[in-house]
């Protein structure tokens, strides 16, 4: 009888977990130890904690702010077609 | 006069009072209350050893501080059981064939324990959003993938529990229709129909039992993961 490879119990709550608890245990991708991050990758990588929040946070106030900027910049168009169209 | 199939999904009014809150309480007077007797009575303990049961294999994976939801979760548990058993009896109004009901459920459940994990621990509820060891790349792409699955969820327990009971309802009333109708046209066809019938009903009373312990299972891994 073929036992199944996977040792812990995977997260059923996200594909996205189960892609990287299969990876790990079923190809034996590891993680690097936090002595090997260095640079920017310390603070930000996805394996530590701190760096998969840190990421987390920088993607979401880069949507934030393109958001912030395409608004903003909308109304602007807005008036300055209707202005073209009355002259 | 034709009757739409529809009709048992509607809620019923008596003289302007809305039948829901009845139907929503039924569990409650119908499941026994514990007694002050040394020595309970059989559906007491049947009852108990239920819950016992039921409570155990919930709550093994989950970490102390969560042990504080099995009140709610058993509670839930029975309920919806009971509420989906209840429906299967003919001319009755099952409630979690409202979506109202189940979204009524899952969102303030689902967002408790979004709201516990961003409360107690911030940086791993974030940390969760990410996948260990993805590839930089597919960072930011896998971020939204994940923000939206999050937010997916209390649609999803709720819009499983809906179409799983009104789907089962209406093939029932279908193929009771069909077997009634074809019973002096073609009795061997409407015996075969009234087979299916009888199987159908019987799987039925299994999704009613899975379902309520999907929507309570899937809500404890949720809680699982912020608690």
């Amino acid at each position: 009888m073929p036992i199944s490879p996977v040792k812990t119990r995977i997260p059923l709550s996200s594909f996205g977990h189960l892609v990287t608890e299969v990876k790990k245990q079923l190809f034996g991708i590891k993680d690097p130890s936090p002595d090997q991050l260095t640079g920017w990758r310390k603070y930000f990588n996805s394996y530590t904690q701190q760096g998969r929040r840190n990421f987390v946070l920088a993607t979401y106030g880069i949507l934030v702010i393109t958001a912030a900027a395409y608004l903003m910049h909308k109304p602007n168009k807005d008036g300055k077609q209707t202005s073209a169209s009355t002259h | 006069m034709t009757v739409s199939l529809f009709d048992q999904f509607e809620s019923p009014l008596f003289l302007g009072i809305p039948l829901m809150a009845i139907a929503l309480v039924l569990p409650w007077a119908l499941l026994p209350k514990p007694c002050s007797r040394w020595i309970s009575g059989r559906y007491l303990t049947l009852q108990n050893w239920f819950i016992s049961r039921f409570t155990h294999q919930i709550f093994q994976p989950i970490s102390h501080p969560g042990y504080k939801w099995a009140l709610l979760f058993t509670s839930l548990m029975l309920f919806l059981i009971t509420v989906n058993m209840l429906g299967l009896l003919p001319y009755t109004y099952t409630p979690t064939t409202q979506l109202s009901v189940n979204m009524g459920f899952a969102v303030p459940l689902w967002l408790a324990t979004v709201i516990i994990g961003m409360r107690n621990q911030p940086s791993l509820s974030l940390a969760h959003l990410l996948p260990e060891g993805t590839p930089t790349p597919l960072i930011p792409v896998l971020i939204i993938i994940e923000t939206i699955s999050l937010f997916i969820r209390p649609l999803a327990l709720g819009v499983r529990l809906t179409a799983n009971l009104t789907a089962g309802h209406l093939l029932l009333q279908l193929i009771s229709l069909a077997a009634f109708v074809l019973l002096p046209i073609m009795t061997a066809t409407a015996f075969l129909t009234w087979s299916l019938l009888v199987l159908l009903t019987l799987l039925e009373i299994a999704v009613a039992m899975i379902q309520a312990y999907v929507f309570v299972l899937l809500l404890s891994l949720y809680l699982q993961e912020n608690v």
